[in-house]
């Protein structure tokens, strides 16, 4: 008959009430271990995408106008949109990066967003992007083909483009589309693609990076993308991109932006945003603490006779004030424990719903059921004094 | 059980237990000389308010005296913490109240375990003395019920069976009676007789029913925190503890 089944008796005995009481805690602690799931479920599912080509990616692009001392400015005239930075990429510039010849290397394509409206007929819109580019823009974001191939005086459709375009068409190869005023041959169309990043790629049409720039009456590319050719190549790849750009662009009007980065600012992004909404919840695991100790408050007056009864019999303060800590422990556990399996239950389903794993992760069960003996021990412990201070006689009188 | 004659189980010398502060402060005890031999039976007696509840309560250690001396058994209590005073009660002293202070939700026996646990004796010795002690109230096939499903009388019997299980040197009853009907206050009083003559326990009553006092072999009289008379009761004058009914017709 230690302190703990005393606990858990008293416990028994006031069901509702204890259910009551421990509700604080479920929610809390529901809430602060199904936003940390979800949190790093997320996070791993963002992993996840860039993972499937290893965060190879490095993308060359005009520095951004603060960068070179210009500040963006807002709201004024048409053209003060500082994402339209003038390029001073080139074609060329993509060029002198793949002759680097470096091993670090695998993939180079020069990159250009093409201002200009694509229609199955002539003079009107679809809605649709053009970029131009090259074959190895393909092979660099993992990109197959469906059907037909690259060239270069054709057009190649991704996946939801050629349901825009094409709606009942069932093999699009060989018809014309409008690129601007320019009627083109279609000769490719690609497989779908579920990545993060390359999803775009779905509703893109895709054209030959000098065609493209022709049609437009363009000189300069948006950006250009590098692969690496491993995890480890990505810092080497880097360097000599930088090295050349360098050497062509010495006024360093560009920016060298690898995915890892990407990877790590979203993931900077994720743990903050999580810790923020964890922290939001944690005070409901406050709230629900308070309760336990305004409960167990409560329960002291109310079990003056009880207390006065065992110190009458011989216990001691410190029996009566482990048994009445023992209780709020046990409640603030209790509470932990349901929300765990609440918040495992909600974890499995949002998983199935928004259809990445948001498993429950052993930090946020260890932290929920931490975080509750603390709430069960720091909200306790002052109706346990006030018990165990109590005169024995004082705490007889009342009847 | 073997006893130090040397020096008497209680002693005290000017007593005092003031309660308030100020013009609202009243004396329960204004200074109570009080000494009680082993194996003495012994009556408080007075109207309520007189304070021989809280002379009681501070004879058991549940209460602190405001000033004044109490010496339990040669040792003085009043320096001891509240870790060996709850030592000492749960050891030396045993408590029965006016009314079921039982607790509700343990059975009867584990009720008169309850102060060996605290007391920490080993399992085995707790089980067998709480079971003793059960017979010895006449309760041992009541062992499983709970206070709920025992009678007034019952119940004050589990009470004194937990309060002598230990061993006690000394039980303390606090109007043991009151709540009981008169055949049950009967049984009670000869069970404390019977605890008193053949096991030499020594047992202060506080009561105000002249019945229990007659029980008694010392009437110590309280009016106003004072003592105002202490009486050795004539032996012819006692009830004899087995046929109770006969003087009192």
């Amino acid at each position: 008959m230690n302190a703990f089944s005393i606990a858990l008796d008293s416990i028994w005995a006031h069901r509702l009430r204890s259910a009551l009481t421990s509700l604080g805690i479920v929610i809390g602690v529901f809430a602060v271990v199904t936003l940390t799931s979800l949190g790093s479920g997320v996070r791993s599912y963002v992993s996840g995408q860039f993972g499937s080509f290893g965060a190879t990616l490095i993308t060359v692009a005009p520095a951004l106008p603060h960068a070179s001392s210009h500040k963006p400015r807002f709201g004024g005239g048409p053209n003060n949109n500082f994402i339209n930075v003038p390029s001073t990429l080139t074609v060329g510039d993509a060029t002198a990066i793949s002759l680097a010849h470096s091993r670090d290397i695998s993939q180079v394509a020069p990159v250009a967003v093409l201002p200009v409206t694509v229609s199955p007929t002539s003079g009107s819109s679809s809605g649709l992007a053009a970029t131009g580019t090259t074959a190895s823009y393909f092979r660099a974001e993992q990109l197959s083909f469906a059907a037909g191939r690259f060239t270069h005086s054709g057009a190649v459709l991704g996946s939801s483009a050629m349901h825009t375009l094409f709606p009942r068409v069932k093999d699009p190869i060989g018809r014309t589309i409008y690129v601007g005023q320019s009627p083109l041959p279609v000769t490719g169309v690609l497989n779908s693609a579920s990545g993060l990043l390359s999803k775009a790629a779905n509703n893109t049409i895709f054209v030959y990076v000098s065609t493209g720039l022709k049609i437009s009456d363009l000189h300069n590319i948006s950006e250009i993308l590098v692969a690496a050719s491993g995890n480890t190549q990505v810092n080497g790849a880097g360097s000599v991109i930088t090295r050349v750009m360098k050497r062509r662009h010495p006024s360093g009007n560009f920016t060298v932006t690898k995915d890892t980065q990407i990877l790590k600012t979203i993931n900077n992004t994720l743990s903050t945003i999580t810790t923020f909404l964890s922290g939001l919840a944690a005070i409901s695991l406050l709230v629900g603490g308070i309760g336990i100790m305004n409960i167990m408050l409560v329960t002291v007056t109310e079990r003056f006779r009880e207390i006065g009864i065992r110190k009458a019999l011989g216990a001691r303060d410190s029996d009566i004030l482990v048994q009445f800590l023992a209780e709020s422990v046990l409640l603030s556990l209790l509470g932990g424990a349901i929300g765990v399996l609440l918040s495992a239950l909600a974890s499995h389903m949002i998983g199935q719903l928004a259809g990445f794993s948001a498993g429950l992760t052993l930090d946020a069960v260890a932290l929920a059921v931490g975080f509750s003996l603390l709430v069960g021990i720091v909200f306790g412990v002052i109706p346990a004094f006030r018990a165990a201070r109590l005169m024995p006689a004082e705490a007889l009188r009342t009847e | 059980m073997i006893q130090d004659v040397n020096h008497p189980i209680i002693e005290t010398h000017q007593l005092r237990r003031r309660y308030g502060r100020g013009e609202a402060a009243m004396d329960g005890l204004a200074g109570v000389d009080l000494t009680i031999r082993r194996g003495e039976l012994v009556a408080l007696m007075g109207p309520s308010g007189s304070g021989k509840s809280t002379l009681m309560q501070i004879l058991g250690l549940l209460d602190r005296p405001t000033s004044g001396s109490y010496y339990l058994d040669g040792t003085d209590v009043s320096r001891l913490t509240t870790a060996e005073q709850a030592e000492l009660r749960g050891r030396r002293l045993g408590f029965v109240f006016q009314g079921i202070y039982l607790l509700p939700r343990l059975n009867a026996i584990r009720n008169v375990e309850l102060p060996m646990v605290y007391a920490r004796f080993p399992a085995s010795e707790r089980k067998h003395r709480a079971a003793d002690s059960l017979s010895r109230v006449g309760l041992a096939e009541l062992a499983n019920r709970r206070p709920n499903q025992l009678s007034g009388g019952q119940a004050q019997r589990v009470a004194i069976a937990r309060a002598v299980a230990p061993g006690p040197d000394l039980l303390l009853a606090d109007e043991p009676t009151g709540a009981l009907d008169r055949a049950s206050g009967r049984e009670v009083l000869s069970l404390f007789q019977h605890l008193n003559d053949d096991m030499g326990l020594t047992i202060v009553v506080v009561t105000h029913d002249p019945l229990v006092g007659r029980h008694a072999r010392r009437i110590v009289e309280l009016e106003d925190g004072h003592v105002i008379s202490d009486n050795i009761v004539n032996e012819a004058e006692r009830i004899v503890a087995d046929h109770p009914l006969e003087v009192v017709k």
